[in-house]
């Protein structure tokens, strides 16, 4: 019996792998979804992660004045440029971010301990210039307050005395807690995409296989039906594997996007959590192809499948989506909810905890067990005469 | 040897068989002509099992195809009315993929196709993709898929429809041959004259009944036609005597 069910499986690979189409919903959307999120956590961490000024380049108006300044400041690892010829409008149109003025007479009056003037132009409402317009503003007072320090000192006051608090910021929440964000995000793509892998081969090895009229002479062969049916199922958990582990690659790629600094989820993605996501994931996408089986068979035509196994992947992707607004306890019960289970299961994965083995045995068998109905019910769809003839 | 006995299938409220027996033999190629909705292809289609009479029985070499599937499938070759073919497959992977699911492999599976390949002509695209064959192409791997476990009893529907003559006649001769091997040949069609000229005995069915069987000859003195198409006309009743 398993030789029959190979011949099958081993058929339906070959064909499927000659198809464009098939390919495409293996290989192309799995890249998609992460090659998005890497993106966004590469443009996010530009604009939110930058406590280190060092390399940043600062367009200095008048910097011949203000010796004293633009050495501290190159001294940080900034670098200092020379200003564009208009100052106002080159900020406005955003190509400088912030740029500083410093009027003549800077040096003298810094020199002679009087209060020298400084200007910074800025655009406030532009969202991209909030961290560099920070930064500056940040290593201003630095030099205001070691400046006054170093006065104080030489009038033979210790400062330090007059600063009842010294404020450290220590940068942990922005890159984390957005990093964490996107984790939150990953199961539910990471479903959404489970559900798109095998769909075209789930469509084109039964409703297309009956729509081109190959299904009759197929079924006259001395082979049971429910062994084509779970050759077939075999064929299309194949491509959704694949599907799968191109995801997990390309997420893996990805989460690099976000470089050394605090967002970077290169680390989240290690050999075991790899493993962990594939071993939760197995029976979901048993899971999955039993639902686009049936979906596949019952429909009346290709195009009527194509409609709904188009929608079916945002239907499991919905709690995940929900959890990235509102995180759950997780409780027994939600382990045997398959789909639900998965999404909690991956998000502990890629926090970094232990997922319990109970939680995990519940999932797997709940998710297990309605891949069986649902691989019995086509099975027992193909026995129906109008099912075959399209009656 | 096919014998159908008393075979009822009705669909909703068409009746499709109502009650046919007949008997195909070995050493014979019997014809299975009727006009369009006559019943031929659901008669066909419970004699290879993929559908279920209401009624009636169908015997494949004494063994009651209901009850035994498996067993009567490997005996039976069959050309149905669906050709479909699948489109990235070679018409040598077709041929390999039915003779696989019949339990044969290696190189007598390989032998068989080449000779298949030979006696139907299909060298030329034995090894080309699916996708863009004429419907003569079609057909020859359909037949040839058929034919590739050796059955010891065929069921052709309309296996000529679309052949040019040349490769018609080469079907007639691989069915002759066939037949003279001693095995048992269904041949449906609708072309009166290829039937007179093949078949050894003819069953006429019409309205999901049996309209007359026998030779060309004695279907000739049962009427009183000598025109095979009058006598078709006769016999389905499509035109008074």
């Amino acid at each position: 019996m398993w030789q029959r069910i190979l011949i099958v499986l081993g058929k339906e690979i070959v064909d499927n792998a000659r198809d464009r189409r098939s390919l495409l919903t293996a290989l192309i959307y799995p890249l998609l979804g992460p090659l998005l999120l890497g993106l966004m956590i590469s443009a996010t961490g530009r604009v939110t992660v930058g406590g280190d000024p060092s390399g940043m380049n600062l367009a200095v108006a008048g910097a011949e004045h203000g010796q004293v300044l633009v050495g501290w400041l190159e001294g940080r690892g900034v670098n200092v440029v020379p200003p564009p010829t208009d100052i106002k409008g080159s900020v406005q149109r955003g190509d400088m971010p912030v740029v500083l003025v410093l009027p003549p007479g800077f040096d003298d009056d810094f020199a002679a301990d009087r209060t020298a003037d400084i200007s910074i132009v800025v655009d406030s409402s532009r969202l991209s210039a909030v961290v560099v317009i920070n930064q500056v503003a940040s290593l201003l007072s630095q030099f205001n307050t070691e400046s006054w320090g170093e006065r104080m000192i030489a009038r033979g006051v210790d400062f330090r005395s007059l600063q009842p608090v010294s404020i450290e910021t220590v940068k942990v929440s922005s890159g984390s807690q957005i990093s964490e964000i996107f984790l939150l995000m990953v199961p539910p793509l990471f479903i959404f995409n489970l559900f798109m892998g095998g769909a075209y081969l789930a469509m084109d090895t039964t409703s297309g296989e009956r729509e081109r009229g190959s299904l009759e002479p197929l079924l006259i062969n001395p082979v049971e039906r429910w062994v084509l049916v779970v050759g077939k199922f075999l064929a299309t958990l194949f491509y959704t594997g694949i599907a799968v582990v191109v995801q997990l690659i390309a997420l893996k790629i990805a989460f690099g996007f976000g470089g050394d600094h605090a967002l970077s989820l290169g680390n989240a993605l290690g050999f075991t959590v790899v493993l962990g996501i594939l071993v939760v994931t197995l029976p979901l996408m048993a899971a999955a192809v039993g639902v686009q089986f049936v979906i596949a068979t019952v429909t009346k035509s290709f195009k009527e499948a194509q409609t709904y196994l188009g929608l079916l992947p945002l239907v499991p992707a919905i709690p995940g989506m929900l959890l990235v607004f509102a995180p759950v306890q997780i409780q027994g019960w939600m382990m045997a909810v398959p789909t639900f289970s998965q999404t909690l299961l991956l998000g502990q994965l890629l926090r970094g905890e232990t997922i319990s083995v109970v939680h995990l045995a519940i999932s797997a068998g709940t998710t297990l067990a309605l891949a069986a109905v649902l691989v019995t019910i086509a099975s027992r769809l193909y026995d129906r005469e109008a099912l075959i003839f399209g009656g | 040897m096919i014998d159908v006995r008393a075979l009822k299938k009705s669909f909703k409220s068409v009746t499709a068989l109502n009650g046919i027996s007949f008997t195909a033999r070995n050493g014979e190629v019997t014809g299975l002509i009727g006009p369009n909705g006559a019943g031929k292809t659901t008669a066909l289609r419970i004699i290879y099992t993929v559908m279920k009479p209401d009624s009636g029985a169908v015997y494949i070499d004494d063994m009651d195809a209901g009850l035994e599937q498996m067993a009567v499938r490997r005996r039976l070759g069959v050309l149905p009315d669906s050709l479909g073919l699948y489109p990235r497959l070679t018409a040598r992977e077709h041929i390999r993929y039915y003779g696989r699911l019949h339990g044969m492999g290696g190189q007598g599976l390989e032998s068989r196709i080449d000779g298949l390949s030979n006696q139907l002509g299909m060298d030329e695209f034995i090894d080309r993709r699916a996708k863009g064959f004429s419907k003569g192409q079609t057909r020859k791997v359909t037949l040839a898929r058929a034919l590739v476990h050796e059955p010891q009893n065929l069921l052709l529907d309309e296996p000529t429809n679309g052949l040019d003559i040349g490769s018609s006649l080469a079907v007639h001769d691989l069915i002759r041959d066939i037949r003279d091997d001693g095995r048992c040949v269904l041949f449906c069609s609708h072309i009166m004259s290829e039937v007179a000229k093949v078949c050894d005995r003819i069953i006429i069915i019409a309205g999901g009944q049996i309209a007359g069987a026998g030779t060309i000859d004695e279907l000739m003195e049962q009427t009183g036609k000598q025109n095979l198409e009058d006598l078709f006309l006769t016999l389905t009743g499509e035109r008074g005597a």
